[in-house]
């Protein structure tokens, strides 16, 4: 029988699910290290409406946090591909920021904005700022010379240009870095509930575990892998909107982006 | 006293003086070429003589330092479509319009109205043999068809005036050639002066009435041959000994001054 990549993928999922329930049964693990998947979804529901509540505070701040280092990040990386000048001076101190740990600033946050949403929101744009600037500079400085060349030759105006030139070229690298941006975010808010925080699915975790709830630390695990799926096909609702005229791109491209964030 | 001027055919060129230096180094100069309204003229030489750079010149795309070019008997003060169509080597297409719109786009940005340039780019598509591919990418397109586009989008505003770029010269040698039967299919239908500046000296006998021949450092026109072998052109000709001698006559002039240096 042939399987096809999907199916694989389908296969190898249960699978994981199947190892999951069955391990810990046939090994004698005790459920305060790992839960079986019944008992953790079992513990689960019993606390269904915490988790729910925590979920949609972790949800918006993830959006707001998004939203903003994608205005930001797409705003500043696009003078900074525009300009020379400002590229050469200012990009090799972005880039080397960026291999900073963020999280070791996570503690001034918490001292300049408090431990509710504010911190987290900021905290999680700071982290996906940086990858959404390096695309978008990127994507504006690699523009081929031809289209704008071009753009010159049909005599358009700057407004032109931009539309119909320099904003159409760089949604694919402004894409890029939207997904690798959008998961740091999402990583950069998780960990601020899990460092000093009230609510919150990273809250959450690291509340049971102190409790060595373990079943509801990794109840609470499922609820991140959803919240990182639902913004994985997000993320591809968009990029299928300019897939047509995008060739290059493969679905397993974009896995790939995805596991590097 | 009265003289009798005659106003110049809007599809004469007048190169006039032409110099182009970059610091200390002499790209081009004492330029002086006049093409006559409806010649077919290919520009040769050796790589870096400039000849690309007398093309932008022409075209309006990059100033000279010195002297004046005049289409139609009006100077070039910057691109002007409606005066003179210019076809690229490559990766001119815009990859997020069809090639429909590709066409379309000069018209678009002049602000035409949606019948005028549907009705003006089918057209060309047409006169280019894409009908029926309105609606690919350029990604869809073969390197041949997506050099038909371009050609077709540099007639679609009905210049008099089309210069080309290499625009073959990133093709295999059998699409070259049929391209170039194309071309001059195209430019016997529409009788546009055309310039046409290409590396291969086959290709430049095979579609010119005349031949620029270029040097290099600085770059300077050393010799002007005219075609008479009969038209159409048949790819059997390129056999002929009138055809070699031309050939032989262009190369000897193009590789003497590289032997003395």
């Amino acid at each position: 029988m042939k399987i096809s990549p999907r199916r694989m993928r389908w296969l190898l999922i249960i699978g994981f699910l199947a190892v999951w329930e069955l391990a810990p049964r046939i090994t004698g693990v005790p459920p305060v290290l790992i839960p079986t998947l019944s008992l953790t979804l079992i513990s689960g529901f019993e606390q269904m409406d915490v988790f729910v509540e925590n979920f949609f505070v972790t949800v918006r701040e993830v959006f707001a946090a998004i939203l903003i280092s994608c205005l930001l990040g797409v705003s500043i990386g696009a003078i900074l591909g525009g300009n020379r000048f400002l590229s050469r001076a200012m990009l090799p101190l972005a880039s080397s920021l960026y291999a900073v740990p963020l999280v070791i600033l996570y503690p001034l946050f918490t001292v300049w904005l408090g431990i509710g949403a504010p911190s987290k929101i900021a905290f999680g744009a700071f982290f996906g700022v940086f990858p959404t600037m390096l695309a978008t500079a990127s994507g504006v400085a690699t523009i081929p010379r031809q289209f704008r060349v071009l753009a010159y030759s049909y005599r358009l105006n700057l407004f032109q240009e931009t539309v119909r030139v320099l904003i159409p070229a760089t949604i694919p690298t402004v894409l890029n870095g939207l997904r690798l941006g959008g998961a740091l975010a999402i990583v950069g808010v998780i960990v601020s509930e899990m460092l000093a925080s009230t609510s919150g699915i990273g809250y959450l975790i690291s509340y049971y575990r102190t409790l060595l709830e373990t079943p509801l630390v990794f109840f609470a695990i499922v609820f991140v892998i959803v919240l990182v799926t639902a913004f994985d096909m997000a993320m591809r609702k968009l990029e299928n909107l300019v897939k047509h005229w995008m060739p290059e791109k493969s679905d397993g491209s974009e896995t790939l982006s995805l596991s590097a964030g | 006293m009265t003289i009798q001027i005659q106003p110049p055919l809007p599809g004469a060129i007048e190169v006039q003086n032409i110099g182009l230096k970059f610091g200390v180094l002499t790209a081009l100069e004492h330029i002086n070429l006049s093409v006559e309204s409806g010649r077919f003229i290919a520009i040769v030489g050796p790589s870096g003589c400039g000849k690309s750079s007398l093309l932008q010149i022409m075209g309006g795309l990059s100033r000279p330092s010195s002297g004046t070019i005049l289409c139609g008997g009006v100077p070039m003060n910057g691109p002007d479509p409606n005066r003179t169509g210019i076809v690229f080597q490559d990766s001119s297409l815009y990859p997020w319009l069809t090639a429909q719109k590709n066409v379309e786009f000069p018209l678009t940005v002049k602000g035409c109205s949606r019948r005028e340039r549907e009705e003006a780019a089918k057209e060309a598509l047409a006169l280019v043999g894409l009908a029926g591919f309105e609606n690919k990418y350029p990604h869809q397109l073969s390197g041949g068809m997506k050099q038909r586009v371009s050609i077709a989008r540099g007639l679609v505003q009905d210049p008099p005036i089309l210069m080309m770029d290499e625009p073959f010269a990133a093709l295999d040698e059998q699409t070259r050639i049929v391209m170039g039967d194309e071309l001059l299919r195209v430019w016997a239908r529409t009788k546009k002066t055309l310039v046409f500046v290409t590396h291969s000296l086959t290709e430049a006998v095979y579609l010119a009435d005349e031949v620029i021949v270029m040097s290099g450092r600085p770059g300077k026109i050393i010799d002007r041959i005219q075609v008479d072998l009969p038209r159409p052109r048949r790819a059997d000709m390129m056999s002929s000994p009138a055809f070699n001698d031309l050939r032989i006559r262009i190369w000897e002039q193009i590789e003497t001054p590289r032997s003395e240096q």
